[in-house]
């Protein structure tokens, strides 16, 4: 089964929010409902780090933040050669931490036409 | 309201110990109670004592620290408390302890802040850091703290233009101001011209997190610090004269890193410098040394620009003129800051604290800056989720 990522948006005021809140920043509302978050995005931000974490047996990994179409922000890895401010990047859903038993998914950001 | 000053100081030198967390600890407890003349046994006048570190019980396995401290020191009954708030847990712990006072509770109380991480290798390490992050939207991913200033480094040079090469100049300053303390960590200084621009630049002075490189990245070290805080109505049974808390602000912002709404800025800073120069009564104008929080090179400069050192922006044009040296304008991590002196994070915010009383007291020998009269610190906790500042003023007699 494909994996989904999820904005949690807020039935009151449809804020949305990535990764989910127990209060609505905008309008202090509790309930939210799952909207999936996934397609293309503009790259914010990014970095390339050396010195990784415990668990990634790698030299270095890409990192960046993106803004989505509906204007949410979120922080993932990044798979893209030569980055540029803006550049129109595409959401993947795969493994980003590999866990004892339990890997962990979330959004890997690769180029948007291939 | 009554008033608090800070009567003793203690401050073992940062780098690698051999002893145990709580040795470590105590050391630097102990000077404290000297340099403040408390004595040590029966009628030791201690009312508190605030132990602030951030990973003795995920590093060291050890939980209840203050209680240990305090049996440690024989300064039972004394209250004890243990304050977590990541990297800014020491002038959390200060924070605490001047509310103590200033509620009526306690006259005199004994902070102590020290990290031992020196145990972990450099990805442990690494890692621990991070668990400070968001679990799922952060943390999950391999992000660390390097990954977020290396991402805020990069908005930050393409709004503004600083260069790697002023990044460089911070940390060469932070190293040469070091070198007049004997407590800092590294006692070397780097050469600009080998760390930036000479063929082999990289070899010396990799990429750590693009666009920052090793020198942008303070280092990972064991230490510990101590301050006596008393009420200033009760001076009299200490030593020393003391250096008045004159203002402490506070603020959170986002965890989540990308849900900041202006993503160069770093609100909590200004918030909490705000808040502490109204307190205060005192402006950026007023402060004569600072010490701000340089886990990373692009840090110094843009918490300057939101203390109000300097306009937006132009931080960098400061450090290129040399405004932040010891002799120029506005004085910043004369101590060696974080790049340098080291970074044990429980004890960071106390350090801080401490060499801007040693440059109020006129004690800060070979870095000393020239009648010093307010001092500002900025304790950055998180990627700046949650900074404390606190400004400290001589007091005349």
């Amino acid at each position: 089964m494909e994996r989904e990522m999820q904005a949690y948006q807020c039935t009151q005021c449809g804020e949305l929010h990535h990764p989910l809140h127990y209060v609505c920043r905008k309008c202090g509302g509790r309930d939210f409902k799952e909207v999936p978050l996934r397609g293309e995005a503009a790259l914010l931000t990014w970095t390339k780090v050396y010195n990784l974490p415990e668990g990634y047996m790698r030299p270095s990994l890409g990192f960046c933040i993106v803004e989505f179409e509906n204007g949410l922000r979120v922080a993932g890895q990044l798979e893209v050669d030569r980055p540029i401010f803006g550049m129109k990047v595409r959401a993947v859903v795969d493994v980003v931490r590999e866990g004892v038993g339990e890997d962990y998914y979330g959004f890997i950001f690769k180029p948007a036409q291939e | 309201m009554r008033e608090v000053g800070i009567v003793g100081v203690g401050h073992p030198p940062f780098g690698k110990y051999e002893g145990s967390l709580m040795a470590m600890l105590c050391e630097a407890a102990v000077a404290a109670l000297d340099d403040a003349g408390l004595k040590t046994g029966a009628g030791h006048g201690v009312d508190q004592v605030l132990v602030s570190s951030m990973g003795a019980s995920q590093v060291n396995r050890q939980t209840g620290v203050a209680s240990a401290l305090v049996d440690t020191l024989n300064l039972r009954p004394a209250m004890a408390e243990t304050v977590e708030n990541g990297p800014a847990s020491g002038a959390s712990a200060v924070k605490l302890g001047y509310m103590a006072i200033v509620s009526g509770m306690c006259d005199v109380v004994l902070v102590v802040g020290g990290e031992r991480m020196r145990v972990l290798s450099g990805w442990e390490a690494t890692d621990f850091v991070a668990t400070m992050l968001h679990p799922e939207a952060e943390y999950a991913y391999g992000l660390t703290l390097p990954s977020f200033a290396g991402m805020f480094t990069r908005l930050i040079m393409a709004k503004y233009g600083v260069t790697e090469r002023d990044l460089a100049m911070v940390s060469v300053k932070n190293h040469q101001n070091a070198m007049f303390n004997p407590a800092a960590h590294i006692q070397l200084v780097p050469d600009l011209e080998a760390i930036t621009e000479d063929e082999d630049a990289l070899t010396i002075n990799p990429y750590v997190a693009e666009p920052l490189h090793l020198y942008d990245t303070c280092p990972v070290s064991d230490g510990a610090a101590a301050v006596v805080l008393c009420a200033l109505d009760v001076k009299e049974r200490f030593a020393k004269r003391p250096v008045k808390i004159a203002g402490i602000g506070q603020a959170t912002d986002t965890h989540v890193v990308a849900e900041r709404e202006v993503p160069t800025d770093l609100f909590a800073v200004r918030r909490a410098a705000e808040r502490a120069y109204a307190m205060a009564g005192l402006g950026p104008q007023d402060i004569d040394v600072a010490e701000l929080h340089d886990a990373f090179t692009i840090l110094e400069i843009v918490e300057a620009e939101e203390v109000g050192f300097f306009p937006r922006g132009e931080g960098h044009l400061a450090v290129r003129r040399g405004e932040t040296r010891i002799g120029g304008r506005i004085p910043i991590n004369t101590s060696g800051g974080l790049k340098a002196k080291g970074h044990p994070l429980g004890a960071t915010g106390v350090s801080q604290i401490i060499e801007l009383v040693r440059q109020l007291r006129g004690e800060a020998d070979g870095r000393q800056v020239k009648d010093a009269q307010a001092g500002l610190a900025v304790n950055f906790g998180g990627f700046g989720n949650n900074v404390v500042a606190t400004i400290l003023t001589r007091e005349e007699e």
